[in-house]
């Protein structure tokens, strides 16, 4: 008799987990359908019990806030966080479409949540990859403004141009921000566009580098210049549309004045006047230059990185922030994913929702310096002063500086024609036309 | 009764276990590994939906590019100086170590320490003394040879190389030296001392004597860092000048990209370094081939 209830209870323990992943579907269909109440999710969280939350690691600050505020969160709801720390976002995306390629369905893949945006989140959605439009069914979806007549939601409703469709939640907000050391440069020896940018490197040559692409933040930055040289006067605005919908020879007419600026730039960046300029591969070498008094200007999205540099004591003291492009600062969100090989669906969904609570939001702001990805007029009034009273401040600009020279992301489609177009034009000193290379891009990428 | 074996099938069952767990590794894992770069940089790759097999195109368009050529001479040009001056330096190292001096103990030990610590490690510490914000240049900035530790002259990130080929120097020197120290005491003195004997001075003695008998040594070691030079990516990519990039950092790159299909052209890149690597060494193996049977050994 005992025997049979000790094999009965093997049975149910290593069948169990089956059980969960071949439901894994039908809970997906039924929660995306709103026929799924949030206990139900939660129970089920518990019963798959862990969640494996790939991010990217490179910032301690905020590797040390997963540890403590999450991790311990997570626990009371009875699941285990597992934080798996990553230094490229597109090597999980790798994983995730290969794991999909084998066959490996809802239930039997690898990552539950990964933090994404762009083009990684663009490369997701056309291989559908992605768990489905959950974001507006989670209780804390409250906290973020999606009525697309309010036109503040469109950095929620679009990602990089890309729409979300609710297939990622907002987490954090950055702006494209430029820092200076006030012991170096003077203030009013700022440049505040870029032609202005361009005077300040031919009295001060080598004194300034921009991260390369394509890495995004080197992206961002050739988007800007782009923004502020289009032809018509029209700034952001016809970057808007996918790669479909313009005609490269009309893209090829938009960018070439931005290109032509940076390759006329070139000769004036960190060690272009010798070898060649040298163009840093990711943040973490810019802000070393910077530190290091390399270079004058410290261009990257981070709207707290002086105030958390400060802090932290890595930033000399008299840096601060300046407002550059004016008209034209890049600012957009980042956001949690969630594949649709996640082996644990309903964890999934309770982490993301967590994420998005006022408290992890406001901890994740005062410990990391990492702006929040909810939207403070959605809030309540009590709530709304939390979130204000954990940011670590901004030096020497104001949110309505920020708010007056913010613009939107170039979309992802055509992101990739623009960074493949300065790899050939500017990288490797290409002699063919920007609209033959912005042609061939078409070709390449369109295949 | 039990089945008989004879020894003979007993020794042969042997040497086959024994010759077993590296063979497998080496067949399935990296001939299986070659044999699938091949297919991929020829255009078999169905899981990205490309499927044109077999499709030199890559290959073409790869070797048709100047660029191509650039990365291919940079990544030649570094192994090359690299594993030319830790052949010179490690040979002199293990000719120093053969000799009786005070504290040689105690350097035999310390000489070997760099084979112990990692590449990585070797990296981190060049950009921690050779970079612009690094120990020398802040030390030349503090004593005032220079306003600003920026404005020392660049070592590393510039196309001249001279923080990968410092890396590579710094790890290889103790293991050539090991390589022919070892050789070294293998032979023993006798014959040096019997050419002292007869006259010749210290140069003849070591172009005429002990040149030839540490050579095998010498080749081997050559070998190995100059196919490990060939291949690396960390050193480069960390220390490189940017682009033009060493071919393992321009195949990363392809690697990297969002565009899914570029990874064939990558492939492409790995395979020619490989053909490459493979000429080179298989070169130099048949020159030194030669020069044995025209010495007389075999």
């Amino acid at each position: 008799m005992k025997r049979t209830v000790a094999l009965a209870g093997l049975l149910t323990l290593t069948t169990a987990p089956l059980a969960l992943a071949q439901d894994a579907a039908a809970f997906r269909d039924a929660f995306l359908a709103g026929e799924t109440g949030w206990p139900a999710v939660e129970a089920r969280a518990r019963d798959e019990g862990e969640v494996n939350f790939y991010y990217w690691g490179g910032s301690d600050l905020l590797n040390v806030w997963v540890d403590s505020m999450a991790v311990p969160a997570l626990a009371t709801k009875g699941v285990t966080l597992n934080p798996i720390r990553i230094t490229s976002t597109k090597d999980v995306v790798d994983v995730i479409l290969a794991e999909k390629a084998a066959g490996k369905r809802l239930g039997d893949g690898s990552v539950d949540v990964l933090w994404v945006n762009g083009e990684n989140f663009a490369t997701l959605k056309v291989q559908d990859g992605l768990f489905g439009s959950f974001a507006q069914l989670l209780p804390t979806s409250a906290n973020i403004e999606w009525n697309a007549e309010d036109p503040r939601s469109l950095l929620n409703l679009r990602d990089f141009g890309v729409e979300t469709g609710g297939a990622e939640m907002p987490w954090s907000g950055e702006q494209y921000v430029c820092a200076y050391n006030g012991d170096t440069v003077e203030e009013d020896a700022l440049p505040a566009t870029f032609d202005q940018l361009k005077a300040y490197l031919t009295e001060n040559p080598g004194r300034f580098t921009y991260v390369k692409p394509p890495h995004y933040l080197g992206n961002t930055f050739v988007q800007q210049a782009v923004y502020a040289f289009n032809p018509d006067g029209t700034g952001a605005e016809p970057f808007q549309q996918n790669r479909d919908d313009i005609a490269p020879e009309e893209l090829a007419r938009l960018i070439a004045p931005g290109l032509e600026y940076l390759k006329s730039l070139e000769p004036l960046l960190l060690n272009g006047s010798d070898s060649g300029a040298r163009y840093p591969e990711d943040p973490a070498a810019i802000d070393g230059m910077f530190l290091n008094g390399e270079v004058d200007f410290n261009c990257k999205f981070g709207i707290y990185a002086v105030s958390t540099g400060l802090s932290t004591g890595t930033y000399p003291e008299a840096a601060r922030e300046f407002i550059f492009p004016e008209k034209g600062m890049i600012k957009n969100k980042n956001y949690l994913a969630i594949p649709a090989n996640a082996p644990n669906p309903a964890a999934a969904l309770v982490l993301v929702d967590w994420m998005t609570t006022v408290d992890a939001q406001a901890t994740k702001l005062e410990a990391t310096g990492f702006p929040a990805g909810i939207d403070g007029w959605t809030l309540e009034l009590s709530d709304r002063a939390a979130l204000e009273s954990a940011s670590p401040g901004l030096i020497a600009l104001t949110e309505e500086d920020l708010e007056a020279n913010a613009v939107p992301d170039t979309n992802a489609t055509l992101v990739d024609v623009i960074e493949a177009v300065w790899l050939d034009y500017i990288e490797r000193d290409s002699t063919e036309g920007i609209e033959a290379l912005v042609q061939r891009a078409y070709e390449t990428l369109g295949q | 009764m039990p089945p008989t074996t004879s020894p003979d099938a007993r020794a042969r069952l042997w040497r086959a276990a024994q010759l077993a767990p590296v063979l497998s590794v080496l067949v399935l894992l990296f001939g299986g590994a070659l044999v699938l770069a091949l297919a991929q940089s020829l255009g078999f790759a169905p899981w990205f939906g490309v499927n044109t097999f077999p499709d030199p195109s890559y290959f073409g368009s790869l070797w048709g590019s100047a660029d191509f050529w650039v990365s291919l001479g940079l990544t030649l040009a570094y192994a090359l100086a690299a594993t030319g001056l830790a052949l010179i330096l490690g040979t002199a190292l293990a000719l120093a170590l053969v000799r009786a001096f005070r504290g040689q103990r105690l350097y035999k030990y310390i000489y070997k320490l760099p084979l112990m610590i990692p590449y990585t490690v070797g990296i981190a510490l060049a950009v921690l003394m050779l970079g612009n914000g690094g120990m020398v240049s802040r030390l030349a900035a503090f004593v005032g040879l220079i306003d600003s530790p920026g404005e020392f002259p660049r070592i590393l990130n510039t196309h001249y190389g001279w923080g990968i080929i410092a890396v590579y120097v710094w790890k290889q020197t103790p293991f050539v030296a090991l390589s022919v120290y070892a050789v070294l005491l293998g032979i023993g003195r006798d014959t040096s001392e019997a050419a002292a004997i007869l006259g010749a001075n210290r140069r003849q003695i070591f172009w005429r004597v002990t040149l030839p008998q540490i050579l095998p040594g010498i080749v081997s070691a050559a070998l190995i860092c100059f196919a490990f030079n060939v291949g690396a990516f960390e050193a480069p990519f960390i220390l490189g000048g940017g682009y033009p990039d060493t071919l393992p950092v321009v195949a990363w790159r392809y690697f990297n990209d969002a565009d899914y299909t570029l990874q064939i052209q990558g492939m492409a890149v790995v395979v020619s370094i490989a053909l490459v690597a493979g000429l080179i060494l298989f070169a130099w193996l048949a020159l030194y081939r030669w020069q044995e049977r025209r010495m007389g050994r075999r």
